[in-house]
């Protein structure tokens, strides 16, 4: 009887394999990178041109968020504050320190005409989302939701994912993080227990009628 | 059971057409609307790639991308404070200012958008007295014109760059030097400053010579004023008390003259539902279709030679009726030529004004002759309108020299330094005066221009100009309000306004700011901080309108204007049109402009010469080249996948003809235009421009070399030799074709009181039980229901929304090449029909946007779900969704999804290489440069997404709009139920620009919206009503009022057939019978639905 296989099929089982094991390490690593919040870039921490600590302003000198970010009530972006707001304080306040260094060269002694402060941009959201501050904080959506507890931060990092799926969990059931409006800027305040949570945010959601879009027109436009 | 729907069979001729090759059914026509996508449409041309080869490609490099996952980083982005902050400015927040755009006769006043310093986007301000807060196409695409990377970004002398300081050291020096030989050629501006600073200058230099030259000005009407009521009169139209209006080759529907404020009166009383004011009756004579003829109820064809014989003949009967003794004089005056027009036209037009004196106005175009203009006013003061519908100003307007007098001067030698302040008078300046020789003469041109153009390169100085959005300044709208000119942004490149070249030649300092329009503006209306602030903050002065001052005809004036005219020469004439697309030939470097089909022919990024039918016949000029060439090529060359880039076998071709008079000749495309008059042919100005930029570069045909100064609108004695040469015309008309269906409905206002319903039971409508849906859809739950109605009776087609939306939505431009392959991105769509006979037909413009319907059919067709509904009613694209198969355009029924291939929005469509294959045949293939001008990007709205390559788009219904109110509304109700505070008012792009009110977009589910009422009313209807895909737009039919003595008033409002009540329900009593559910598909014979018309309510659904 004639061989009905060649003989390079005698080859092909550790081929195969060969093959299988390199696929299968492949779909791993991709699904690690890309199902990880490694790819979300949570904890992405990139060094800025000025080593501002937000645990010192806020926990010890008792700064408020909007001191600085002060648009974030009317505008869809959280302003990073102009040079002239950090220095209405540290023409007084470290008015020598070298860590304002890039600050100074900007504001450049009152005329405002150096080069601009680059921060590096931590939280990005694609072009195509459409996301509105104002909307959030006024209706109850605390600053921690999103950016975690930035007032303890040395350096600030990506808290959450903030990817889509991530957002439409919130969208979907905004009782787990609607809080009273005097607590929004307070970083600190947790409710007593996940029930009470609930319980108050189940309450605020039905008083003001919160019914956040889950249709793609709410985010992309 | 299921319903089968088959669209209504073909009548043998249709009704209502698009086009000369669906009217005669063509073989060549049939065909490429049987072909799913045009020729050429699916291959990725100009690479030498076939798909299968491209796929291949993609593969392998997919494979290469993937191995390195580097490229998968997201880069480092910044974010950039100011260092100080600036007032007023909220990163990402629009700021809006009142300011205006100066236009010929008045000024335009806006609201414009500002967004982190930049102005985005210019919107009518609703509060000035003189606007009903509309805008037109030229207004809207003014924003790109101030980031056009084209633009002469320094100051040149003698073609050499060189430095502000030695321009302003120059001024200095002419400022001291006495003033010999000073001459100024300026644009018409209205400014009061400008007016000031020119006293000045003329009391500093007694002999200098002030000239203003408008290609499109009314000099010629200007002339008829100032003689017949004496100098400084402006005349202002009342067209709200007007029942009878006659328009003699007057396109006053127009906004681009006088502003949206001239007609507004005029749409009301159009409104066959208005309460206390019978809708008005239109009469149009005029020899090309305009959009007010559009909207006529009688129309007459006629040459625009000829329109002064009309007018003598009408004077004729008028006088005849009325006895008016000066209009006697008059026409006794009036030359007298052959022309003949309809005997029964003319009597009952006569008639009719006649019958409704005091409250007729009968108005003509501002460049038809004098002696015609003041025969016309000799008319309106027979006829009582002087005073009544016809009112007087006073401008105190001081005359300027015209151009003829300054050429004058410049060939006796006088002149020495010549200023010229915009326009382009090398270009466009009557060809008889030779001015680009004449400026040869001049030892010093000095040139304020917005580019290096005709007139630039014979000047010693190019200074470049300050857009209006970039200078302070002043003007007085057509009414003549004191309205202000804010600038928004510092200038771009370092352009200079004309104020400061004037204030520096009178020795004034260069000025900083606003200081020369603080000035005029406290001289005249105090120096209170509070009035400077008010002006600024509202646009305008508060009763600063001209005094209405009473006219007095001079009938022996008017008469004197009359006496010694030749009549017009019979044979062709030439008529010189304003482009709905450049104007002038100011807007050529406009893309969003020349993109925008011509509201007639649909042609985009040309022109052409408009011809009608028979005279297109009798001189073998072919309707298009479409029916024949197509067919031989087809022989030749049949459809295969290797000819297709032979695009020219199949597509719109017109032949080129060589307009010859006296001595002068120009080519140019021919079209025939159904509703043309005959033995005239029609030529847009503004074209044919060479050496500018590459936009302009081969587009369209330069008519200003036959145009002479003493007869500005035609030239008549004109010969036409047809060539053998053909030219390619990107059209926007026979693609998306719709066969013969009732989607535009009109009727007569007698149907309409007769009938009010008579709309919504049209063609189809009139057989089909109540529709019934196989699916069960999700309930739309939310309080707001968008949703929008488009008035087909005030809506003139006037392209002003068009470029709204493309100004408000980043929709790219696409180039003539692309736009032949059906490839234009513009969201809204203007159709234009044609009904009846081709000779004198009804034109007929329908807007067409993506019409949200309720069970959308792209929805259910896209395998990704990037087309969704929202629950308040909007059909929403994800962009980022979207894998761009296609399935959702092709299951539109309106066909209003766009589909992105090359990335329009990265390509540099101001930057191509000049060259005579390939300009605005922009070569998209691999190598291209990409990105666009650094300036083009500060145009775009931040928004709305601008959208990539492989992307399905369409209209919104302006949804970043809609989020902005709904935020807002969020915004203010914080800690409270929402429900307590009213969502904010807002109105889409398209409704914001339309100058007629034509476009309503709203809440559907608040009763008391306008668009709920609306949508309800007896005159709305929905297109397609039949495939029971539930638009959210409805249309709101077109009522015309003809005069039934009128000759051919029987077929006025018929472009659905004849209304023939009871014997259509007869024939088709049996199928209807039993028809609901049952296929139901053709009961009903052709040649019934050749003239398909109403059937009463009742007799539909028995």
């Amino acid at each position: 009887m004639a061989n009905f296989f060649p003989k390079w099929t005698n080859q092909l089982p550790w081929k195969v394999a060969v093959c299988v094991l390199v696929l299968g390490g492949a779909v791993t690593a991709g699904l690690t990178y890309y199902f990880t919040p490694k790819y979300t870039r949570v904890g992405y921490e990139p060094t800025q041109p000025v080593p501002f600590q937000h645990d010192l302003h806020v926990q010890q000198l008792g700064m408020d968020c909007r001191f600085c970010h002060s648009f974030v009530e009317v505008a869809s972006h959280s302003n990073v504050p102009s040079v002239q707001t950090c220095m209405s304080c540290h023409t007084q306040v470290k008015a020598e320190s070298p860590k304002l260094e890039a600050v100074r060269a900007a504001w450049n002694g009152g005329k405002g005409d150096g080069p601009a402060v680059n921060w590096v941009r931590i939280h990005k959201l694609p072009d195509y989302t459409y996301f509105n501050h104002a909307v959030h904080v006024n209706r109850g959506v605390s600053c921690y939701s999103c950016h975690g507890d930035v007032n303890n931060m040395k350096v600030v990092y990506q808290h959450q994912p903030q990817s889509m799926s991530w957002c439409l969990d919130c969208h979907r059931a905004p009782e787990n993080h609607l809080r009273p409006p005097s607590e929004i800027y307070n970083l600190n305040w947790k409710a007593a227990s996940p029930h009470d949570q609930r319980e108050m945010g189940l309450k605020f959601k039905e008083e003001w009628d919160v019914n956040p879009p889950v249709t793609c027109g709410g985010c992309h436009r | 059971m299921k319903r089968v729907f088959n669209h209504p069979p073909m009548p043998e001729k249709p009704t209502m057409w698009r086009s000369f090759a669906e009217l005669e059914k063509s073989p060549g026509f049939d065909e490429v609307v049987q072909r799913e996508f045009p020729r050429g449409a699916g291959v990725y041309e100009d690479s030498g790639l076939s798909k299968r080869d491209f796929v291949k490609l993609m593969g392998a490099s997919m494979a290469l991308a993937g191995v390195g996952l580097t490229g998968c980083r997201r880069p480092e982005s910044y974010l950039v404070p100011f260092n100080r902050g600036v007032e007023w400015a909220i990163p990402g927040k629009f700021l809006y200012y009142a300011s205006a755009m100066p236009i010929r006769q008045g000024a335009m006043p806006l609201i414009v958008s500002t967004v982190d310093g930049r102005p985005t986007k210019v919107e009518g301000n609703p509060l000035h007295p003189y606007s009903n807060g509309g805008t037109d196409a030229f207004t809207q695409a003014s924003v790109l014109d101030l980031y056009d990377p084209n633009r002469l970004k320094v100051v040149k002398q003698g073609g050499n760059e060189v430095t502000v300081e030695a321009f302003d050291a120059f001024l200095a020096e002419t400022a001291k030097s006495g003033g010999q030989g000073m001459a100024f050629l300026v644009e018409r501006k209205n400014s009061p400053t400008r007016d000031r600073l020119r006293a000045e200058l003329q009391a500093k230099y007694p002999g200098l010579i002030w000239a203003e030259y408008e290609p499109l000005g009314d000099a010629e009407a200007a002339k008829a004023t100032s003689a017949v009521f004496g100098q400084g009169f402006r005349l202002v139209p009342k067209f709200d008390r007007a029942d009878i209006v006659l328009a003699l080759d007057s396109e006053f529907t127009s906004t681009s003259d006088k502003g949206v404020g001239f007609a507004s009166g005029f749409y009301p009383r159009r409104n066959p539902d208005q309460k206390g004011a019978p809708m008005n009756r239109l009469y149009v004579v005029e020899n090309h279709y305009s959009n007010t003829g559009g909207l006529a109820d009688h129309r007459l064809r006629c040459k625009a030679s000829d329109i002064g014989e009309f007018a003598r003949q009408l004077a004729e009967k008028i006088a005849a009726k009325s006895g008016g003794s000066s209009l006697a004089a008059a026409i006794g005056a009036a030359p007298k030529s052959s022309a003949q027009f309809n005997e029964q036209w003319v009597t009952e037009c006569a008639a009719d004004l006649v019958a409704h004196a005091g409250r007729a106005l009968v108005i003509v175009g501002e460049q038809q002759p004098a002696w015609v203009q003041a025969l016309v006013l000799a008319i309106n003061d027979a006829l009582g309108a002087i005073g009544t519908t016809l009112t007087g100003v006073a401008t105190g307007e001081i005359p300027s020299a015209s151009i003829a007098d300054l050429a004058a001067a410049i060939t006796a030698g006088s002149v020495k330094t010549l200023f010229i302040f915009g326009g382009n008078p090398a270009y466009n300046a009557p060809a008889d005066l030779g001015f680009a020789d004449l400026l040869k003469k001049v030892p010093t041109v000095v040139r304020l221009g917005f580019f290096e153009d005709e007139t630039a390169k014979l000047s010693a100085w190019q200074v470049p100009a300050a857009h209006y959005l970039e200078s302070w300044g002043d003007v007085r709208t057509y009414d003549g309000t004191y309205t202000a000119i804010q600038p928004m942004i510092l200038p771009l490149w370092i352009g200079v306004s004309e104020l400061e070249i004037l204030a520096q030649l009178v020795g004034r300092p260069k000025p900083a700011g606003p200081e020369l329009v603080k000035e005029t503006f406290s001289a005249a209306y105090g120096t209170s901080p509070e009035a400077w602030n008010s002006l600024l903050r509202v646009g305008f002065q508060p009763n600063s309108q001209f005094t209405e001052a009473p006219l007095a005809l001079n009938a022996a004036a008017a008469a004197g204007l009359m006496t010694g005219v030749a009549a017009a020469q019979a044979g062709l004439e030439l008529v010189f049109l304003q482009s709905s697309s450049v104007d002038d030939g100011r807007y050529a470097n406009n893309s969003w402009l020349q993109e925008t089909p011509d509201f007639e022919t649909k042609v985009t990024w040309d022109n052409v010469a408009m011809i009608s039918p028979a005279t297109a016949k009798r001189l073998g000029v072919r309707v298009n080249n479409f029916t024949w060439t197509d067919k031989v090529a087809d022989m030749i060359n049949p459809i295969s996948e290797e000819n297709v880039k032979n695009e020219n076998t199949f597509d719109i071709v017109s032949d080129i003809i060589e307009i010859k008079a006296g001595k002068d000749v120009i080519r140019a495309a021919a079209l025939v235009a159904p509703g043309h008059a005959d033995d005239s042919i029609s030529l847009a100005l503004g074209y044919g421009r060479t050496g500018v930029s590459a936009l302009m570069e081969g587009v369209g045909f330069n008519a200003y070399p036959l145009r002479t100064s003493d007869s500005p609108r035609f030239r008549t004695g004109v010969e036409i030799t047809v060539t053998k040469d053909s030219y390619p015309l990107a059209r926007t008309q026979e693609a998306q074709s719709m066969h013969g269906r009732d989607l535009f409905r009109e009727g007569t206002l007698d149907r309409y009181q007769g009938d009010p319903k008579f709309a919504q039971f049209i063609g189809m409508d009139s057989h089909i039980p109540p529709n019934i849906s196989l699916y069960t859809h999700p309930q739309l739950s939310k309080t707001e229901a968008w949703a929008m109605t488009v008035d087909l009776n005030t809506c003139t087609g006037c392209n002003a929304c068009l470029v709204a939306c493309q100004a408000e939505n980043n929709v790219p431009v696409v180039g003539k090449e692309q736009v032949r392959k059906n490839r234009d991105m513009a969201w809204i769509r203007m159709d234009r029909y044609f009904a009846g006979d081709p000779e004198d037909p009804e034109m007929l413009p329908q807007a067409v946007m993506c019409q949200h319907c309720e069970n959308a059919p792209c929805e259910t067709v896209c395998p990704v779900n990037a087309t969704v509904h929202s629950e308040d009613g909007l059909n929403l694209m994800a962009y980022n969704r979207c894998i761009g198969t296609r399935y959702c355009a092709n299951n539109c029924p309106w066909k209003v999804r766009r589909f992105n291939y090359f990335d329009y929005n990265e390509r540099p469509i101001h930057d191509v290489k000049i060259g005579p294959l390939k300009a605005q045949g922009i070569y998209f293939g691999p190598l291209t440069k990409k990105g666009m001008a650094d300036s083009s990007k500060m145009q775009k709205n931040p928004n709305v997404t601008v959208r990539m390559r492989g992307v399905m788009e369409k209209c919104t219904f302006c949804i970043q709009r809609i989020e902005e109110a709904k935020i807002g509304r969020l915004v203010e109700a914080g800690a409270r139920n929402k429900n307590e505070v009213p969502i904010h008012e807002f109105k889409s792009a398209c409704q914001q620009a339309c100058p007629s009110d034509s476009l309503v977009f709203g809440n559907k589910a608040d009763p008391n919206s306008r668009v709920a009422r609306l949508h309800g009313s007896d005159r709305s209807y929905a297109m397609l009503n039949y495939l029971n895909v539930t638009p959210r737009v409805k249309y709101l039919a077109r009522i015309k009022n003809p005069n039934m003595k009128m000759p051919g008033a029987d077929k006025v409002g018929k472009a659905n057939g004849d209304a023939h009540h009871g014997a259509h329900g007869d024939a088709h009593a049996a199928p209807h019978g039993d028809a609901h559910g049952a296929p139901h598909g053709d009961p009903h014979g052709a040649d019934a639905h050749g003239a398909h018309g109403v059937t009463k309510p009742e007799e539909a659904h028995h």
